[in-house]
């Protein structure tokens, strides 16, 4: 069994606005969670606080067996940091931060980064604001990546790039994950990206955690059922429904605890099932927040 | 590594890393300030009045330039949460920016003071002058320090506005002051250097300032829990 690298344990943090709710998960090393919310929900707030930046009013923290706060000097010897919001210094060369963040970590793999550089397109020598967005995000996931860290933190790395510069950046993670033991924390509100290089998601509304599980079960428990019902029968009472849409005759019901078995319980119930749509994970994240936010109004 | 302890080496590298970003700031203002110490050496009235506010503007301009780049423009441009994700605490962080802007300051400010108190020691100059001149120096030092503990704990372009004006406007008012005191005024404008109970008071009191300002900065920057 691999070890937990990272555990929250009943974390908050209360804000004058905000509250970040009693946050619990455990990331196995060598997995790849993608955190998902809208803008607002709370994902940088649970960052900072796993990066030791700010301090949780409640609960405990462990990074890679280091305590948080207290032991974030040791535990960032290991993680690897991109944040959409974070900028390096725009009067000095990509070579002036190589060499100064080479200077702190002594596993700074030099022909890692060089096979970076020629990979992303970027002239060492070219001063930071002289580089467009897309090759600043670069820059800033060469420097993380080129000191081989255990635990890569990226806090929506593609938020504001092009396709293309998206593209070389994600194809980048996917060879990352090449090593089975780095471990990698996907922060974004674009589902499209997370859902492709992801094994488990993490969904957080309100600064709440709403759904953690494995993408593929997640992908296999929604589902969208278009039913056609008869003027005598009734809507069936299926588990896990969370929307009812469409007209009376003909019911789109999403449930997010679909079994084959649901099928022949609408045929008992006299219900034809149309059709069986998977749905994708912007999908389910929009349902999944907005049958929650029905029940729990703000 | 322990919470409380300090990473000297780490400090190091930050203190290095903020000189290298504002070197051309230092060197620049070193021949700016050797520029309007020369003025004086024309022997004229007008001249030592514009040579004062010349170099004023350069010594105090350099500190609040300094500090301003170094610590609000971190958060304002950013940058401070690339160096939050390296290795480092806010204590490593905290004492390398005080280290930092202090050491870095103390070069011009060291050349232009003592070319200052240089050219007063020439022959035919007024040497009476060289105390209150030492003071004055001695001031700009003690409100760079305000300056960089403004930055430092509000964080904010506006805190560190506040913090410039209340400097510019302090060292005009205590300028007057000490060179009002009877101390320091009778032995001014004499041909002798008199280095009184009064001046020397002053003089000490100046240099006690600045390790109180950036040890108060330290203390209360070390008790902070959120850093982004």
């Amino acid at each position: 069994m691999s070890e937990v690298c990272v555990r929250f344990q009943g974390v908050s943090k209360k804000y004058p606005h905000f509250l970040l709710d009693n946050i619990s998960l455990e990331l196995p090393e060598g997995s790849i969670l993608g955190f998902i919310g809208a803008n607002g929900a709370g994902k940088s707030t649970t960052i900072r606080i796993l990066m030791g930046l700010v301090r949780q009013d409640k609960g405990a923290v462990q990074v890679l067996g280091h305590s948080m706060p207290a032991e974030q000097v040791a535990a960032k010897q290991k993680i690897g940091f991109v944040s959409e919001d974070m900028r390096l210094y725009g009067a000095a060369t990509l070579a002036w931060h190589m060499s100064f963040v080479a200077s702190i970590y002594p596993d700074w793999n030099q022909a890692y980064a060089d096979a970076l550089l020629r990979r992303f397109d970027l002239k060492p020598q070219q001063k930071i604001k002289g580089l467009s967005h897309g090759q600043r995000v670069k820059a800033a996931l060469l420097l993380a990546l080129a000191h081989q860290p255990r635990l890569l933190v990226l806090d929506e790395p593609t938020t504001g790039l092009d396709p293309v510069a998206r593209r070389e950046v994600l194809a980048e993670l996917m060879a990352v994950l090449a090593d089975e033991r780095r471990t990698i924390l996907f922060s974004s509100h674009n589902t499209l990206d997370v859902e492709q290089i992801s094994d488990r998601i993490a969904f957080i509304d309100r600064g709440r955690i709403i759904a953690f599980d494995e993408k593929e079960d997640l992908l296999d428990r929604w589902r969208r059922l278009r039913l056609v019902l008869p003027p005598s029968a009734v809507l069936p009472q299926l588990p896990g429904i969370v929307e009812v849409g469409g007209s009376d005759r003909l019911p789109v019901l999403t449930t997010s605890q679909f079994d084959p078995a649901v099928l022949s319980l609408c045929k008992d119930r006299g219900a034809t099932v149309q059709a069986v749509d998977s749905m994708t994970l912007e999908e389910i994240f929009v349902a999944n927040v907005q049958s929650r936010r029905e029940l729990q109004p703000a | 590594m322990n919470y409380a302890q300090v990473n000297y080496s780490m400090v190091r590298r930050l203190i290095l890393k903020d000189w290298y970003l504002n070197r051309w700031l230092i060197l620049g203002s070193i021949p700016a300030g050797l520029a309007a110490l020369a003025i004086i050496l024309t022997g004229k009235l007008i001249a030592l009045l514009i040579s004062i506010i010349l170099l004023c503007m350069v010594i105090i301009g350099v500190g609040a330039q300094l500090a301003t780049v170094t610590t609000v423009n971190e958060r304002k441009e950013q940058t401070l949460a690339f160096m939050m994700s390296l290795p480092l605490s806010w204590r490593e962080y905290t004492a390398a920016k005080i280290l930092a802007n202090l050491i870095i300051f103390l070069i011009p400010w060291l050349i232009i003071s003592a070319g200052a108190l240089g050219v007063l020691w020439l022959p035919g100059a007024t040497h009476g002058l060289i105390p209150f001149t030492a003071i004055m120096a001695v001031e700009m030092l003690v409100t760079t320090c305000l300056i960089i503990a403004a930055g430092l704990i509000t964080e904010s372009q506006a805190g560190t506005t506040v913090a410039i004006l209340c400097s510019s406007l302090g060292i005009n008012i205590l300028g007057f002051v000490f060179a009002h005191l009877r101390g320091i005024s009778a032995y001014m404008w004499g041909q002798q250097v008199h280095w009184s109970p009064t001046a020397l008071i002053v003089l000490l009191a100046e240099f006690a300032m600045v390790p109180l300002l950036l040890g108060l900065t330290f203390f209360i920057q070390s008790r902070k829990t959120d850093f982004l």
